[in-house]
């Protein structure tokens, strides 16, 4: 079979185009870290929210050196707490439940974006920076006031978040 | 490439040596390629990876 050199070269860079995709997706996984929200979490009863040790009270909590953990409730249509008060330069997870119906968190501007549903915990960890203020969106439709939902995240520096410890436990 | 086939080929082909050259195709096609990598590293590497908040886990 004759194959045209054009023909040749077109396969190759087919090829190494290919190649170059998975690699890139291998880099962000193993480089960055990128990962995918997981399914893997433990349900919750939605209906008694109330009762659940770690969203009867939605806050963030210090749970390591540098690493904390913030339990956000969204429901119609609001997310609590609101301003979610994380510090600055650490690694924070965010575990997400929705108290009635199907709702979206997405602090605008940046990667951490996932769907929330009832019964089920969004768990996304990432990094803090700078301090910044962030704007939390609802991009899940969820009743008649879901234009008007929205949270907010404060990435405030260490010392400012240690002086205001006391009121966000 | 194949001995066999190129005797089959017809007197177009014997030699080996391309006749038909699409040099405008081959140009084109490798803008395109160009342009498909260099989005590709710019969407990805810039304006995702560039980010706040990248999802770590
Ligand atoms: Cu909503």
């Amino acid at each position: 079979m004759h194959i045209h050199a054009y023909e040749k070269l077109w396969l190759a860079l087919s090829i190494v185009l290919i190649l170059a995709l998975i690699g890139t997706v291998t880099y962000g996984a193993v480089g960055p870290g990128v990962a995918m929200v997981a399914d893997t979490q433990q349900t919750v009863d939605s209906g008694a929210l109330d009762e659940d040790e770690r969203f009867s009270e939605p806050r963030v909590e210090q749970v390591g050196e540098n690493e904390y953990e913030a339990y956000v409730v969204a429901y119609q249509f609001a997310f609590e707490p609101s301003p979610i008060v994380v510090p600055a330069n650490s690694t924070v997870t965010l575990h997400v439940t929705s108290r009635d119906v199907i709702h979206g968190f997405e602090v605008v501007g940046t990667n951490a974006n996932t769907m929330i549903v009832p019964g089920e915990v969004s768990e996304i960890t990432v990094e803090t920076d700078e301090p910044a203020e962030y704007g939390i969106v609802c991009n899940e439709y969820c009743g008649a006031g879901h234009h008007v939902m929205e949270g907010k995240l404060h990435v405030v520096s260490q010392s400012e978040f240690e002086n205001r410890g006391g009121d966000s436990a | 490439m194949g001995q066999n086939e190129t005797a089959h080929a017809g007197a177009e082909d014997v030699g080996g040596g391309e006749e038909f050259d699409p040099i405008g195709t081959l140009t084109l096609i490798g803008i395109y390629f160009a342009i498909l990598v260099l989005a590709w590293v710019y969407i990805y590497y810039v304006e995702f990876l560039g980010r706040d908040l990248v999802v770590v886990g």
